[in-house]
């Protein structure tokens, strides 16, 4: 029972790394109609980000800011360079190029930093701390925190500000959106700049439990990826339930049945919901566009 | 000089020339509708004033100033606001968030446009009872009541409205043609429509396209007693006073 609570705990927090990169994965989504391949390397570049600033000797907090800043930077460079110019192609060129995008990242990354995984300091010089039979670590006790932070942001963004409303309305129908006069170019740059940072914040988050390595982002996004179908595609609560779940699937299967196959279940779920459920969790929600 | 004028436009979706010389103008005040069959090209005329459609030559006049070209972010600024077939409201929000998102194309404090969309309530009562309901839950009718209260919001001096009558029973639309006889109060309204009958009831002006052309304006009762096109548009087996 203890040792079920401890990885209850542990799952929840790799979970939440999950999540976030899910929910970037879904914004875009639901705004472009195309999933994009390079949001795992944006955790990556984060990551990387976070590593570089910390070595030129800036305090934590201002690396963080930097780190953010960045990405927010390399969510508008990615909207201008990857989806702008294609934007009134099909899907597939799109996604094509989210591939490339992917690749020049991870690459550009290898080619500055060698292939050698870095390794950055946790936030807290405190471990952990002990609570009855849990041992609650505190790097996942902040990654948890941040991302019951997001989801509260994000719910109130995107619920109650009118914003929020715009962008939904872009994602269910441009052209009524482009006729209102909501400027559906902005309303993408929004989403792409805010996706890069959410992916970029699972990242620096999860950079001091893993490694920092290029091949961090691939095996974060494929995660995330399987969150969002598992949680039903295009459904905000179903990537962050999506998520969580599959955190705590992947943590109970390495203790309970195999430290080596730990990826494997995560995969091993995801097959499971294309089988027998593949509309996900929460299905889809919002009707067909007239 | 009339609020909108349309002179030669031609529009092509790829081979298909979908206008061939439009040649047409609303005056300030008038309810003016577009009728014609399906294919004939009304849409289209209306989605080239909303700059959906790229004109391929002919322009548009809106207040004497050139708008052929600009995009529907820039049209809808200037005080067009085109209701488009099919509703298009949007199914994943309220239908009061529906409504406050019509003054987009305006700056206003939210408090005051989330005000003005319960002031919209009163001249749609219908709609009332679904302020927070979501887009996708509502039936043809309320749906298009919306997508008008939307329109509405943006306070358009030119009211592009198409097929407000689509697919919507007889008492539905009669609320509806209702509704635009009381919005012409105040606003200059161009109506597609392919209920003839109707849509001449509310009208000032007539036009008839026939496969991308103009064939004949005129006011509605010239219309009426033009026997080929009665005939031909309007269902001309009963005389109906306009």
């Amino acid at each position: 029972m203890d040792l079920a609570l401890q990885l209850l705990f542990t799952g929840i927090g790799i979970g939440a790394v999950y999540a976030l990169v899910a929910l970037g994965f879904v914004l875009i989504f639901r705004a472009t109609n195309v999933v994009n391949f390079a949001q795992g390397e944006f955790s990556m570049v984060a990551a990387y980000l976070m590593v570089v600033a910390v070595e030129a000797g800036l305090p934590y907090w201002a690396a963080f800011i930097v780190a953010l800043l960045g990405m927010a930077l390399l969510g508008v460079v990615f909207n201008l360079g990857v989806y702008y110019p294609l934007r009134h192609r099909t899907y597939l060129p799109v996604i094509i190029a989210t591939i490339g995008a992917s690749i020049l990242l991870a690459n550009s990354v290898l080619a500055i930093y060698g292939p050698q995984p870095q390794v950055l300091e946790g936030w807290f010089e405190t471990p952990g701390i002990q609570v009855g039979p849990v041992y609650l670590d505190s790097q996942y006790l902040l990654i948890i925190g941040v991302t019951i932070c997001l989801v509260i942001f994000n719910f109130w963004f995107f619920e109650k500000t009118l914003l929020g409303k715009k962008l939904q309305a872009t994602s269910q129908d441009k052209e009524m959106a482009s006729l209102l006069g909501i400027s559906v170019s902005t309303m993408i740059m929004i989403t792409f700049i805010y996706s890069a940072v959410l992916g970029g914040l699972a990242g620096i988050l999860v950079a001091p439990v893993l490694f920092v390595s290029i091949q961090m982002g691939s095996t974060i996004a494929l995660k995330a990826f399987a969150a969002t179908i598992i949680g039903g595609f295009g459904d905000v609560t179903g990537a962050i339930i999506g998520g969580l779940a599959l955190g705590v699937i992947e943590t109970f299967g390495a203790a309970y049945i195999s430290v080596p196959y730990k990826d494997g279940f995560a995969f091993l779920v995801l097959i499971a919901f294309l089988i027998f459920r593949p509309q996900g969790i929460f299905g889809e929600r919002v009707a067909e566009k007239a | 000089m009339p609020l909108l004028e349309i002179r030669n436009l031609v529009v092509r979706y790829g081979e298909i020339e979908a206008l061939r010389g439009v040649t047409c103008a609303v005056e300030e005040g008038q309810v003016v509708t577009l009728l014609g069959a399906n294919g004939a090209g009304k849409s289209t005329t209306l989605r080239a004033i909303s700059g959906l459609a790229k004109p391929t030559s002919g322009d548009i006049l809106y207040d004497g100033k050139s708008i052929a070209g600009l995009g529907p972010e820039a049209i809808v600024r200037m005080g067009i606001s085109h209701v488009p077939e099919g509703r298009r409201v949007f199914p994943g929000l309220t239908v009061k968030e529906n409504i406050m998102l019509g003054a987009s194309n305006r700056r206003a404090a939210t408090s005051e446009i989330s005000r003005e969309a319960d002031a919209m309530f009163d001249l749609f009562p219908d709609i009332r009872k679904f302020t927070n309901a979501l887009g996708w839950t509502l039936s043809g009718g309320q749906l298009q009541m919306v997508a008008v209260a939307r329109g509405l919001m943006a306070k358009p001096r030119l009211l592009l409205l198409d097929e407000p009558s689509l697919g919507l029973a007889p008492v539905i639309v009669q609320a509806v043609f209702k509704i635009i006889s009381e919005i012409r109060r105040n606003t200059t309204v161009l109506l597609v429509e392919q209920n003839a009958r109707m849509g001449l009831s509310v009208a000032d002006y007539g036009y008839v396209l026939e496969t991308g052309r103009i064939v004949l304006g005129g006011k509605p009762d010239e219309l009426w007693g033009n026997e080929a096109i009665r005939a031909a548009y309007l269902g001309g087996h009963a005389k109906v006073s306009a």
